[in-house]
């Protein structure tokens, strides 16, 4: 589905990503954990066009997209979940789940009537979302944005669906269902790509996980392997390589 | 000693002097001279705002009118002499721009442009109006009045225009090469760092602001004095966009394109008025847009918008040259085909053009570095108190009492407390999203609280506002750099030197602001010395390697003389022998007993580092103690790790995270 | 009499007022989308009216003439947006200030030189007379279709904007420039599009007003100022208010001029424009903005 070579990329002069390699295999959900500031969110916002590459390839389905901007990938069926939810505040519920839709409906009239099956469907999986469809996003708390985001890009009917920290600034038991819902859609089959800063959530999830440390894949691995190395702890709670020296 | 720029000014100043001497029988050449440089005057004034504070501003040519209307009634209905009348058009000048600066300026962009429009226009219709002062659109006669007693003759007056026009660069100069001229550069890089130094962008703006407008008025006065009728209508839309045209084509933020600008304008007109001249120019300036189209197709093959803009409205300068029955009735289109052609094609103008290419020639000689000072001079070590590190025994500092701050629907930071003690490093940790950088956004100033306080020394903070929370002590670093990339390294840190920097405005302009600039350099070099970038000071901070650029920003943050220093994730994206560098900075910070919040990731460097820690999650404390404590909570292990299965109840810690893991 | 004066002056002051409305309604829609405004926009008016003038001199139906106006405001607005915003907007400048500025002198230097420098009338079949609606104060037809018109585009735009899904998109990017190019919405053509649709209510106002203010090179130049100053003052970035404020400042300018004297009839707006950004920098209906680091 996604392969991913010698990606390169970054913010006016300075590279954030240094050679990342990595691939998703249909149905697959495959985690990307590592500490702030090893270029997680950077790596997302590549495969999904907002930033372009420098070097390196991307390719989906084996298209090269390394260079298609944002707003033609998701004609492509690559849905991105951005860090920090990013609803469309003033909009209301219903509105930013048609916006997800947008790419394939029609843009003037008759697009809620096609777009009802969707609907239903994200409102099914987020029965809070159906209750709340007129008020405006900005209104929602934490937990119930993160549903909006997602069910927004469920909207899209991805082939890959990009989840970026998906948990950040949740409380506790937010973070619970969050999960839940990730868990609901592998076994619907849904092929994601999950960036996460609780590692161990992320790990019982996910089939296969990269750890990424300083722009680079530190390692990988099946995530069940993972889950019980003591790499990643030693990442988590001690910084990695980097923190053990001094 | 005069350098070699000082040179160029004299040579240039002498050239112009002499021109009476020569033309001075001339009234056309004599009135295009003395017209340019009155143009310079107030171009001068005009770029402080467009260049260096970085602005669009559309009101200049209404301060001209004010100060020309401002001297002219100041003689004829006082009977005013020269120095007097313009002194007062230069007061004026100065008054209403800080008057309409004062609300304008804490407007950005479109607001800010459409203020200083709608005051042109007002003005405008105020001279209009008032008939019985101005005499409306009829116009005022006035006489040159005598400059202490001499009448002056043409060459006289520009022989004046010309002193002042040495007096205002030599001024500005002197302001430029000054910690104001370094703080325009700041504000432009980073005003929220500018702000969080405790140099307050808006104060500094409103000062440059006024400063360009006096400009302005001086130099209405003395047109006014030297066309000697005024009309309201003479300073309309009209003269704003040649003002403009003539900043931005000589080039912005330098006082020699101001002048170049100035003579530019003067010609212009009469450039028009000789059709070969202009076809010959037009064309001349098609070929310079199509040979720089054609080198930048050379780097990149597809033919960019700023390639072909130029290209497009010279050929149509061109065509008009050719072809236009009255080239003075197409005035103001040509004048907005070469501003948009250089506006997209040459955004630095004529002179940017020219620096660049004479400082290729050119090498500038740097100043010598001086000896750094004492570190105990710059950062006097705060208050001796009992043993750090040990529970409760130092006074508190800092005391933050019930912070909430909400976004939106969300909730941020949910009635935070927190205590920091003398020479204490405090840690503040939390997964992403816990409120970490809210708390110090709003302990700072960045964000005003929806509830609770900060007090710092046992002193109320200032809520919602960075700078006075800056001059209030608290220095502190960004998390994503908010370094001024623009300037040497050295230059950032002296940008924060506040204590250095005592002497009023009109001083520095007068050159009395050397003495502080010495000791400011050496303080700014003993602070790099700190940090560890002694060697790099006269490096531009975009230019330094990653590592280092964090540590400028410590060093700038302590040159505020901090009475509590905020550290946001300085460790972050550091490499191994970076990360050793911190340490030891971290190590002379303490010696100098000041207070410090850290927020860090690594937890090992929180270990080694902090005396107590506070653990944010989902906007809440939910664990307080020495990092020993911190790192076995199972609170703190379940927020970090994210075991799922713990949220309910009691966790076991990193051990269990197989059958946690299991569970969900 | 004097309040039969006043009154008149009410009911004509906000036939203007309407307009003011509508041109400032078009600044907050590409404000919205870029943070942009056209400086020109009142070039823009008298250039697009000019057109239709021409065209209305030539024969063509008032029926037509309104329809073609719409659509060279908005070619042009599309014209604006290309040439002097989006170069400025990709290098994060606020160079597009003194762009547009740039367009708007060429407009009225070629206007000038096209059509000359004379006032000329519009021709309108909506009737002149002036109809009593009680007290001795009358509304002329051309008031009142002033009036309708506006309303009728503001109606259709917004209903644009709450019902088709183009029109939630421009306000998705707005709201959210990145999370919207996620969903396949492109911030360039949402842009553009603002920048039409302002084209086309300013070209609107333009023929609206033209009957009452007739046809010249600066016909705009002031109307221009005060639809800044209302939406300024009803704050850019919000859509509401614009209506009242500019109704209200209408109402306002024209009392200036009938108990001061004509000369004044600018100065509300200034006046409140320059209170508004002291007193309330985002506008009266505008919210606050967060500092980001």
């Amino acid at each position: 589905m996604l392969t991913i070579e010698k990606l390169t990329a970054g913010y006016g002069a300075s590279a954030v990503l240094h050679g990342i390699d990595l691939s998703v295999a249909d149905g697959q959900v495959v985690a990307v954990i590592g500490p702030n500031g090893a270029g997680k969110t950077t790596l997302m916002r590549t495969i999904s066009g907002l930033l372009s590459a420098r070097s390196g390839h991307i390719r989906l389905d084996g298209q090269e997209i390394g260079q298609i901007p944002a707003n033609r990938l998701a004609r492509l069926s690559l849905a991105h979940v951005p860090e920090g939810r990013r609803v469309f505040a003033p909009l209301s519920v219903e509105d930013n789940l048609l916006l997800g839709g947008y790419s394939r409906l029609p843009k003037l009239f008759g697009f809620a009537s096609k777009a009802r099956p969707d609907l239903d469907r994200v409102y099914d999986l987020f029965p809070k979302l159906r209750e709340r469809r007129r008020q405006s996003a900005g209104t929602l708390s934490g937990g119930e944005q993160q549903m909006l985001a997602i069910g927004r890009a469920l909207m899209i009917k991805p082939r890959l669906l990009l989840l970026d920290e998906p948990s950040m600034g949740l409380a506790p038991v937010m973070v619970q269902e969050v999960f839940a819902t990730i868990k609901r859609l592998r076994s619907e089959g849904t092929t994601m790509l999950l960036v996460e800063q609780f590692a161990e959530s992320a790990l019982a999830l996910a089939d296969y996980a990269y750890v990424m440390e300083g722009g680079r894949i530190a390692f990988s691995g099946r995530a069940s392997d993972l889950a019980v190395d003591p790499r990643v702890i030693e990442i988590y709670l001690n910084g990695g390589d980097q923190g053990n020296a001094p | 000693m005069i350098t070699k720029r000082q040179a160029t000014e004299a040579t240039a100043l002498l050239l112009m002097a002499v021109v009476p001497l020569v033309f001075g029988g001339n009234a056309y050449i004599m009135g295009l001279i003395t017209l340019v440089v009155i143009y310079a005057i107030t171009l001068i004034g005009l770029d402080v705002t467009v260049g260096y504070l970085g602005q669009v501003n559309l009101g200049h040519a209404a301060f001209m009118a004010l100060g020309a209307y401002a001297a002219g009634l100041a003689t004829t209905k006082l009977g005013w002499s020269m120095a007097p009348s313009l002194l007062a058009a230069m007061l004026v000048g100065l008054v209403t721009g800080a008057l309409l600066a004062l609300p304008a300026l804490r407007l950005e962009g479109p607001q800010f442009a459409l203020a200083t429009l709608s005051f042109a226009s007002l003005v405008v219709i105020l001279l209009n109006e008032l008939e019985g002062l101005t005499n409306g659109a009829q116009g005022l006669s006035l006489v040159r009045p005598a400059l202490f007693g001499i009448k002056l003759s043409p060459a006289g007056f520009y022989w004046m225009c010309l002193a002042l026009l040495s007096l205002i660069w030599m001024g500005m100069r002197n302001l430029l090469s000054s910690h104001w001229g370094r703080s325009f550069e700041a504000l432009r890089d980073s005003p929220i760092a500018t702000d969080a130094v405790g140099v307050s962008v808006y104060g500094r703006k409103v000062t440059a602001f006024a400063l360009g407008s006096s400009l302005g008025g001086l130099a209405g006065g003395l047109y006014g004095f030297d066309f000697q009728y005024l009309q309201p209508d003479s300073f309309r839309y009209d003269l704003m966009v040649i003002l403009l045209l003539g900043v931005v084509l000589g080039g912005r933020k330098s006082l020699w394109g101001a002048l170049l600008g100035a003579v530019l304008i003067v010609m212009l007109p009469n450039l028009l008025s000789a059709r070969p001249v202009f076809a010959t120019i037009a064309i001349l300036g098609f070929v310079a847009s199509l040979l720089a189209a054609w080198h930048r197709r050379r780097i990149s093959s597809t033919i960019s918008f700023q390639a072909a803009a130029p290209i497009a409205a010279t050929g149509l300068m061109v065509l008009g040259g050719l072809f236009a029955q009255s080239l003075e009735d197409w005035r103001k289109a040509v004048f907005a085909l070469i501003l948009f052609a250089v506006v997209v094609g040459l955004p630095e103008g004529v002179m940017g053009c020219v620096e660049r290419a004479l400082a290729g020639l050119f090498r500038v000689g740097r100043r010598p570095l001086p000896l750094p000072c004492s570190l105990d001079e710059v950062l006097p070590a705060q208050e001796p108190d009992q043993e750090p590190g040990l529970e409760n025994n130092g006074a508190v500092r800092l005391e933050v009492v019930g912070l909430s701050c909400r976004f939106g629907g969300l909730v941020a930071l949910d009635r935070f407390n927190m205590k920091v003690r003398a020479g204490e490093v405090h840690g503040l940790i939390g997964p992403n999203g816990s409120g970490k950088s809210t708390a110090i956004n709003v302990i700072s100033g960045l964000y005003p609280p929806a509830t609770g306080y900060v007090r710092l020394d046992g002193r109320l903070l200032p809520s919602g506002n960075l700078v006075r929370a800056a001059r209030a002590g608290i220095g502190r670093t960004f998390q994503n750099l908010q370094l001024f990339f623009g300037l040497s390294a050295l230059e950032n840190v002296m940008v924060a030197l506040r204590h250095v920097y005592c002497l009023p405005l009109p001083l520095i302009m007068l050159g009395f602001g050397v003495r502080e600039e010495e000791t400011a350099r050496s303080e700014a070099l003993s602070l790099l010395n700190l940090v560890g970038l002694g060697d790099h000071a006269e490096i531009k901070a975009q230019d330094l390697p990653y590592g280092a650029q964090r540590f400028l920003e410590i060093a700038r943050a302590l040159a505020c003389r901090p009475r509590l220093l905020i550290l946001d994730e300085p460790a972050a994206g550091l490499s191994l022998p970076d990360i050793k560098t911190l340490l030891g900075i971290m190590d002379r910070i303490r010696e100098r007993r000041i207070p410090v919040i850290l927020i860090e990731h690594h937890m090992d460097v929180v270990a080694q580092l902090c005396d107590r820690v506070t653990v944010l999650d989902g906007g809440k404390v939910i664990a307080t103690g020495t990092p020993g404590e911190i790192q076995t909570d199972p609170e703190v292990i379940r927020a970090y790790l994210g075991s799922i299965a713990c949220t309910g109840g009691a966790c076991t810690g990193v051990a269990n995270n197989k059958t946690s893991s299991a569970a969900c | 009499m004097e309040l039969i004066n006043n009154g008149q002056m009410l009911v004509s002051g906000a036939a203007m007022g309407f307009v003011y409305a509508l041109v400032a309604y078009g600044f907050q829609m590409t404000y919205a989308t870029s943070k942009s405004i056209n400086f020109g926009q009142g070039e823009l008016v008298m250039v697009s009216t000019f057109i239709s003038l021409t065209a209305a001199e030539s024969g063509l139906p008032y029926a037509l003439v309104v329809p073609l106006g719409l659509l060279v405001g908005a070619g042009l607005g599309l014209f604006v947006e290309r040439v002097a915003v989006r170069f400025a907007l990709a290098q994060k400048s606020e160079g597009w200030i003194l762009m547009t500025i740039i367009l708007g002198l060429f407009a009225i230097s070629a206007a000038e030189n096209i059509w000359g420098k004379d006032e000329r009338p519009f021709p309108t079949p909506i009737g002149r007379a002036s109809l009593d609606i009680g007290g001795g104060i009358g509304v002329t037809p051309v008031e009142l279709s002033v009036a309708l018109g506006v309303i009728l585009v503001m109606v259709l735009i917004e209903v644009f904007r709450r019902w088709t899904l183009l029109g939630k998109a421009v306000d998705a990017v707005s709201a959210d420039r990145d999370a919207a190019e996620l969903m396949g919405i492109s911030a360039t053509t949402a842009i553009a599009i603002s920048y039409a649709l302002s084209g086309a209510v300013a070209a609107f106002a333009g023929i609206l007003v033209a009957p009452i203010t007739s046809v010249g090179p600066s016909m705009a130049a002031t109307l221009i100022l005060k639809a800044f100053s209302v939406a300024v003052v009803a704050g850019l970035q919000s859509g509401g208010g614009v209506a009242v404020v500019g109704i209200g400042l209408g109402i306002l300018e024209s009392l200036a001029s009938f108990h001061i004297g004509s000369g004044w009839r600018e100065t509300p707006g200034l006046i409140l424009l320059i209170l508004a950004l002291a007193l309330r920098p985002n506008g009266i209906f505008g919210k606050a903005i967060i500092r980001k680091v």
